[in-house]
């Protein structure tokens, strides 16, 4: 038998450098609420500009955020997210990546806002037709359920007037019907997999009078301007969507990508209110992107493009994720020294993937090696040396 | 596990439940099928009727109004408890030919015990709008029937629904804007064979109200321990009338027979009155006694459940068994248990 490996539960102790813990991750890869965002100015100053405008006018905006693979749009689409996500007046959904077309794109939108938060969009339209159709005076998605379980309202009364009312303002009765139907502990599950585009049985789509399918880019589009337009007509401000690694797109047939990009030109052409998407993308792709297919970037318009770390940002970056673990009252870069910086910017080259992926190897090979006081060059030379 | 004993109190003496209601034709011009049941089987001194059949037969309901009594004219014993309901199965396909007012007036005529209130029951190839129009309609309907009902009679509220929450809600809302002593979910007939669907709505209505509880139609030998496990307090039944109209031998436990299928036997399994005395070609070739002999079936098949409750037996164990022997009525019996298991 074996016992070359060591396999231990056992905590590093981080109390030598003032710290409960490592606060740079293994694997750098972008928590969905990021704690700490080391923004680039002009970049944050486009997104800000961006999203308060679409806040503030309804108008639909988009921008694209481009740059090198570890720099950061991720990242900045995420915490964009965690930002916007906490306001009550818009819906806001993640993609990770655009898959095989919109109808891809569509599908993960979805699923990101989740069955909770939908089927509570599903109450809060019943709530806006309960307003206006009986002597109640519901206010949001749960004091509707609490009318819908006391009997203060009669179900039946309601949905057929909510589902004609939402027909005539998505002007598609399936997907009115749909929504609907998410309320109904029968059919809840069979609406919300027609609603992800999931496809549904010819049965089931009976059960809820649906006849038609979210199967291709063109009901993919109608079925998220539907879900835009009831947005819209609810009193929310609009639609966020956060379109990630949209460079995946040159990996698709020609045929395939100009369907694609096609397909978002007439999204955005079909929501010239209350939609605003953000894409992450290499700026290869986007250059290329920019140059064949006019039609679809001249809709976007704004591009900004993140740059590597400047040794300023480096600093407010590690200090930025030192202040989560701290524990004795230090500050600035400490265990780091600046010499020790100085390299990790210099290997890095101001990647920001790199440059937590280093300064978290080198704290644990520094507790590794029961070393105590700062963290300077040849440490963090040594440790470079190992990877 | 929801099965409940409880006791009714109506104009004609307590009724103890769970309770079976045969359903009478009379009214009907099959009126003639009904077999007098009611002193042979002692424990069955129930019956339901259409009020509005009997309405609407002229000379019968003029025999009433000049004062014979439902009960004579039925040929059932003085204390028999029934049950009139509105007659709404036959406004599946027809309008509403009559008024709450009505039909209290008539429940009363006859000295109906329990009334149940007009309803518009739903189908599933109506749009789903229409059936929605008919729930609110029923629910009306309910709702001014418990404004003008201010008797000693019991009153259910007839509820419809094809979905847990509608029925859920319904019945929320009668209890909330009316004065009902129990309700009555109907439109579970067309959807039989839908046991998870016809489950889980019985089970919504059983969270929904602690009063009286009545399902509309579903009494024959398949559910009726389903609707003595789910807590039903009542149902009604014409399937000892219907199933011996194609010559099918109703057995406790294996559901109906059709006796074109058996060849060679000198007496049927049963030892009720009908079965026990006579020889099979006796029973097969004589309609009245199979229809006899298949109320006695449904009596026999509550009885055999009661006595398993007095005997505090395991009554999941003893539904295992009952069920055993049939696929879907065994898929039935363990999604309803998997439900009621949810719940307690």
């Amino acid at each position: 038998m074996s016992d070359s490996f060591t396999i231990s539960d056992e905590q590093r102790d981080y109390s030598t450098f003032g710290l409960s813990g490592n606060p740079f991750p293994y694997s750098p890869v972008p928590d969905d609420e990021p704690l700490v965002y080391c923004g680039q100015e002009d970049v944050t100053d486009r997104i800000s500009e961006t999203v308060s405008s679409v806040l503030s006018t309804g108008k639909s905006k988009h921008l694209v955020v481009t740059g090198k693979y570890g720099n950061g749009k991720s990242h900045t689409l995420k915490y964009t997210r965690s930002l916007v996500r906490d306001r009550e007046d818009v819906l806001v959904g993640y993609v990770a990546q655009p898959g095989d077309g919109f109808l891809d794109i569509y599908h993960e939108f979805v699923y990101d806002i989740g069955f909770d938060r939908m089927q509570e969009l599903s109450y809060e339209f019943l709530a806006e037709v309960a307003r206006t159709e009986t002597d109640r005076n519901p206010m949001g998605a749960s004091s509707m359920k609490s009318l819908i379980d006391d009997g203060e309202v009669l179900l039946s009364d309601l949905v057929p007037t909510a589902v004609q009312r939402l027909s005539d303002v998505t002007k598609f009765a399936d997907f009115a019907r749909a929504i609907v139907h998410l309320i109904y502990e029968d059919t809840n599950l069979y609406a919300w997999q027609w609603l992800t585009a999931e496809g549904l049985r010819y049965e089931q789509r009976k059960e809820m009078e649906i006849h038609s399918a979210i199967d291709d880019d063109t009901s993919a589009v109608r079925a998220f301007t539907a879900l835009k337009n009831m947005l819209l007509e609810l009193g929310y401000t609009g639609v966020f969507m956060f379109v990630d690694e949209f460079e995946r797109i040159a990996q698709l047939s020609p045929k395939d990508e100009q369907a694609t990009l096609n397909s978002i030109r007439h999204l955005m052409d079909q929501n010239g209110n209350g939609l605003c998407i953000l894409f992450g993308c290499a700026p290869e792709v986007w250059q290329d992107v920019m140059s064949e297919y006019h039609a679809f970037s001249e809709r976007i318009g704004q591009e900004v493009a993140l740059q590597p770390l400047t040794e300023e940002k480096v600093h407010t970056l590690v200090e930025g994720y030192l202040n989560l673990v701290r524990e004795n009252g230090s500050e600035g870069i400490e265990p780091f020294t600046e010499e020790g910086l100085q390299v990790v910017l210099q290997r890095s080259q101001g990647n920001i993937r790199q440059i937590l992926s280093i300064c978290s190897r080198v704290l644990d090979d520094a507790v590794d090696d029961h070393h105590s006081g700062q963290i300077g060059e040849e440490l963090v030379i040594g440790t470079l040396e190992e990877m | 596990m929801l099965f409940r004993q409880q006791a009714l109190e109506t104009p004609h003496g307590d009724l103890q439940t769970p309770v079976l209601f045969p359903v009478s034709n009379i009214g009907k011009r099959s009126s003639d099928n009904t077999p007098e049941y009611t002193e042979s089987v002692p424990d069955l001194s129930t019956a339901m009727v259409n009020a509005r059949a009997i309405r609407n037969r002229d000379p019968q309901w003029e025999r009433f109004e000049d004062g014979t009594p439902l009960r004579e004219e039925m040929g059932v014993s003085e204390d028999t408890v029934v049950f009139a309901d509105s007659g709404g199965f036959d406004f599946q396909d027809e309008t509403v030919d009559t008024t709450p007012a009505k039909t209290l007036e008539t429940q009363q005529q006859i000295d109906a015990d329990i009334y149940g209130t007009v309803d518009v029951p739903l189908s599933r190839d109506n749009r789903q709008a229409e059936n929605q129009r008919r729930i609110s309609e029923s629910i009306d309907l309910a709702l001014e029937a418990s404004r003008r009902h201010n008797g000693d009679e019991v009153l259910l509220g007839s509820v419809h629904g094809y979905d847990p929450e509608t029925v859920r809600n319904s019945i929320q809302h009668l209890e909330r804007e009316g004065d009902f002593d129990g309700y009555a979910i109907g439109s579970l007939v067309p959807i039989r064979t839908d046991y998870e669907k016809v489950t889980k709505i019985i089970l919504a209505a059983r969270r929904a109200t602690d009063k009286h509880l009545h399902v509309y139609g579903l009494g024959g030998l398949t559910y009726q321990p389903l609707l003595l496990y789910l807590g039903v307090d009542s149902f009604d039944s014409s399937a000892f009338i219907r199933s011996a109209g194609n010559r099918n031998y109703l057995i406790p436990g294996f559901g109906g027979e059709p006796l074109k299928n058996v060849e060679e036997l000198s007496h049927l399994p049963c030892a009720c009155p009908v079965c026990s005395t006579r020889t099979f070609k006796a029973v097969r070739n004589d309609r009245d006694l199979l229809v006899q002999h298949n109320v006695w079936a449904l009596a026999l098949e509550l009885r055999r459940f009661r006595y398993m409750a007095a005997a505090d037996e395991d009554l999941e164990a003893y539904l295992d068994l009952r069920f055993a022997g049939n696929e879907v009525t065994k898929r039935a019996y363990r999604l309803a248990k998997q439900q009621v298991r949810r719940l307690t």
